[in-house]
């Protein structure tokens, strides 16, 4: 019934102004959204919290679907229950990763930027020599397979609709959105993650065990991007040079929401995934690509802290 | 004034490294005497990635502006000189109505567009080859130096570029061929006269030189001085009355000018141009020369440039895993060697090294030797600690 008057309202107003064909473009943005918060949520914690200038960012996404890859080859294993593996296979190259490099150039941005650059060039090269360089595929699961219609024509053919695989991503990124908000803001261990980036020899002086509390924050940070990989690795083929692809859209992402809070992070997710969905819609993807990459390089022009961060008195 | 850095006061006439870089330029000299035309041409190559890597350097080592987009500068160059040559090549052989490179038919394009129909002209082709690249990247500069973003985000912002311009150019099929790029280009002739593999090399040779004496020689400046001390303390140079800004966007705009006409000469001798050159990868080619070379040093990245890129030809044929070795270079350099492999050459050969004495006494094989201990400590105390777990929890019979 509601369906039918939605219809009939799109359709009165039908001359020259078409609505269907922009709400879909939004509701696919919705889609893109969810990937861009799923991919920069882990890259908040380790440069939103911890500061730190992660460029291989996008290879602890490609580690975490490798892991799924590795699971279902192996045990034949569903793609949800290898997010648990995912996670903690990446988290614990993570912490490795932050006792052995990231510890060591504390306080060195540009350093730091080079090592992970590095690193990401090795990890990719370690993969492939385990995997090789072939394109590798997922199989989703079955019961996340179809599509969510939202608004059917006359003759029952979809007009708007979303895959339930998407809704997936979009569900999983807010959940993850939510724990990590907790964790931070709720827990004592969050309240510990924050205080020893905001005054480390103070916090050291409370007593806070902060070359751990380093390890389990950047751990965490990678292990959400080993999650992201997962969910992300049956939308295309997983292969080395996947991260890549995720790297900068990530860093946009939490470069334009600002680092200050959380919340940013699904602000600028929000932002850039829906005025790209929009653009593409009106020109084209490359261009909107550009537009938004053009868009974002003003931004950091302007509020280098991010468009949704409270300006702080100096 | 002079007595602030010693950097000031060496700018006597370097004998030892005049002398180091005349033997350089004869020993390459003579290489095409005793070397076929392919490895001629590769050498040649080779040569313009080293005075990429040199004008990068001038950024980075000196200035301390890392960037990633060194290889879009590059490219933007190369894209003047390739229409300049695909457009004669199409003038001379009228197969495809008009002068109209075929893929601009392919791509339904009646005539030459506006922006790219001078370049078919040598003169404006040249000046293009330089002048692009260098007002965009004063633009850039102009847009990004002139307010309070610090050093990492110009990083990103650099990394920014790289990504949004290669998706332009492939995405534009009609104007730049795609990802294809622009092969199939006339050769680069003189008055005629076409120029042979071997007087491109001197061409490369030359600018190379040039470049190498000429940012020797920028560096050794009050305005070298002025550039490392912005490296070192940007506010305190700011508070001496110096406009940092412009300072950084002359260099900037300088480097990309390099990098422009290193583009152009590439193609010349590659006939070939695609936005591959464009991408982030290729940028990281440039920033690992420069690293593994040692920043601040020109020397460094030059023989770096050379070196590397002898040994991947060779190593590629072997190994399908020649990027991860350049990995684990990277990270054993940044952890250990921060000055580059420059810094453990001896000190006799000094002239030719970082002119920033201040941190040459960190990189003696003692400091590395400490580095090392220093990096193994946490893991042996985490082996330490799993060890003693482990045994505690062993099954007691």
């Amino acid at each position: 019934m509601l369906n039918q008057l939605a219809l009939t309202y799109l359709f009165a107003q039908n001359s020259g102004f078409q609505i269907v064909p922009i709400i879909n473009q939004l509701i696919s943005g919705v889609g893109i959204v969810g990937i861009l918060l799923l991919t920069g949520l882990g890259l908040a914690i380790t440069f939103g919290v911890m500061g730190i200038i992660n460029l291989a960012h996008g290879e602890f996404i490609m580690l975490g679907a490798y892991v799924t890859v590795f699971m279902q080859e192996l045990f034949d294993m569903d793609l949800l229950l290898t997010i648990p593996f995912a996670f903690l296979v990446t988290a614990v190259i993570g912490a490795l990763i932050e006792l052995t490099i990231i510890r060591r150039l504390h306080g060195r941005p540009l350093e730091t930027l080079l090592a992970t650059w590095g690193l990401s060039i090795v990890l990719r090269g370690v993969i492939k020599l385990l995997f090789t360089a072939q394109l590798k595929y997922v199989q989703s699961p079955s019961y996340l397979s179809g599509n969510l219609k939202l608004l059917t024509n006359e003759q029952g053919l979809p007009l708007i609709s979303i895959s339930h695989y998407r809704l997936f991503i979009i569900g999983i990124a807010i959940a993850l959105f939510l724990i990590t908000a907790y964790l931070l803001y709720g827990t004592s261990l969050g309240r510990k993650m924050r205080a020893v980036t905001q005054n480390r020899d103070m916090a050291k002086c409370l007593g806070i065990n902060t070359s751990l509390v380093d390890m389990g924050t950047f751990a965490y940070g990678c292990g959400l991007a080993g999650i992201a990989g997962t969910v992300l690795s049956s939308l295309k083929s997983v292969s080395p040079p996947m991260g890549q692809d995720y790297l900068i859209d990530a860093w946009m992402v939490v470069v334009t929401g600002g680092v200050d809070k959380l919340i940013g992070t699904l602000a600028g997710a929000v932002l850039i995934g829906e005025s790209n969905a929009i653009i593409a819609f009106l020109l084209s993807d490359p261009v909107a690509r550009v537009i938004v990459l053009l868009a974002v390089i003003v931004i950091i022009r302007y509020r280098p802290e991010g468009l949704f961060t409270v300006q702080k008195r100096g | 004034m002079t007595q602030v850095l010693p950097g000031v006061q060496e700018s006597a006439f370097p004998r030892k490294l005049a002398l180091m870089a005349g033997i350089g330029f004869l020993i390459f000299a003579v290489f095409p005497l005793l070397f076929g035309e392919f490895q001629i041409s590769f050498l040649g190559k080779l040569f313009l990635f080293g005075s990429l890597a040199i004008a990068l350097d001038l950024v980075w080592g000196f200035t301390g502006i890392l960037s990633f987009a060194q290889g879009v500068f590059f490219s933007l160059g190369g894209y003047a000189m390739g229409y300049y040559l695909k457009l004669n090549l199409t003038a001379g052989s009228s197969d495809y109505g008009g002068n109209l490179p075929e893929f601009m038919v392919s791509n339904g394009l009646e005539q030459l567009p506006w922006f790219i129909a001078p370049l078919q002209y040598f003169p404006i082709a040249m000046v293009a080859m330089v002048l692009v690249p260098a007002g965009f990247a004063y633009l850039i500069g102009w847009f990004i130096f002139t307010s309070r973003v610090s050093g990492v985000y110009i990083t990103i912002i650099s990394l920014a570029i790289a990504s949004a311009l290669n998706t332009f150019f492939v995405s534009q099929q009609a104007y730049t061929n795609g990802t294809n790029g622009l092969s199939d280009i006339a050769p680069l002739s003189f008055f005629g006269a076409k120029i042979p593999p071997i007087g491109l090399y001197w061409m490369c040779l030359v600018f190379t030189t040039a470049v190498l004496i000429g940012a020797w020689w920028l560096t050794k400046s009050n305005l070298g001085l002025i550039l490392r001390s912005i490296k070192e303390n940007e506010a305190r140079v700011s508070f001496l009355g110096y406009n940092i800004a412009s300072y950084k966007i002359f260099i900037w705009t300088l480097s990309a000018g390099i990098a422009g006409i290193a583009g152009g000469l590439f193609v010349a001798l590659n006939q070939f141009i695609s936005p591959v050159y464009m991408a982030v990868p290729f940028g990281t080619q440039v920033v690992i020369w420069v690293a593994i070379g040692g920043r601040g040093t020109l020397i460094g990245p030059l023989a770096a440039a050379l070196i590397l890129g002898q040994v991947q030809n060779y190593a590629e044929q072997i190994t399908q895993d020649w990027q991860l070795i350049i990995g684990v270079l990277l990270l054993i350099v940044v952890l250990f060697i921060p000055n580059g492999l420059m810094s453990l050459v001896p000190k006799q050969f000094g002239q030719a090294k970082s002119p920033s004495k201040s941190n040459s006494s960190h990189s003696d094989a003692g400091y590395l030797q400490a580095q090392l201990v220093d990096w193994i400590t946490p893991l042996q105390k985490l082996i330490k600690t799993t060890l003693t777990i482990v045994r505690n929890n062993r099954p007691r019979c």
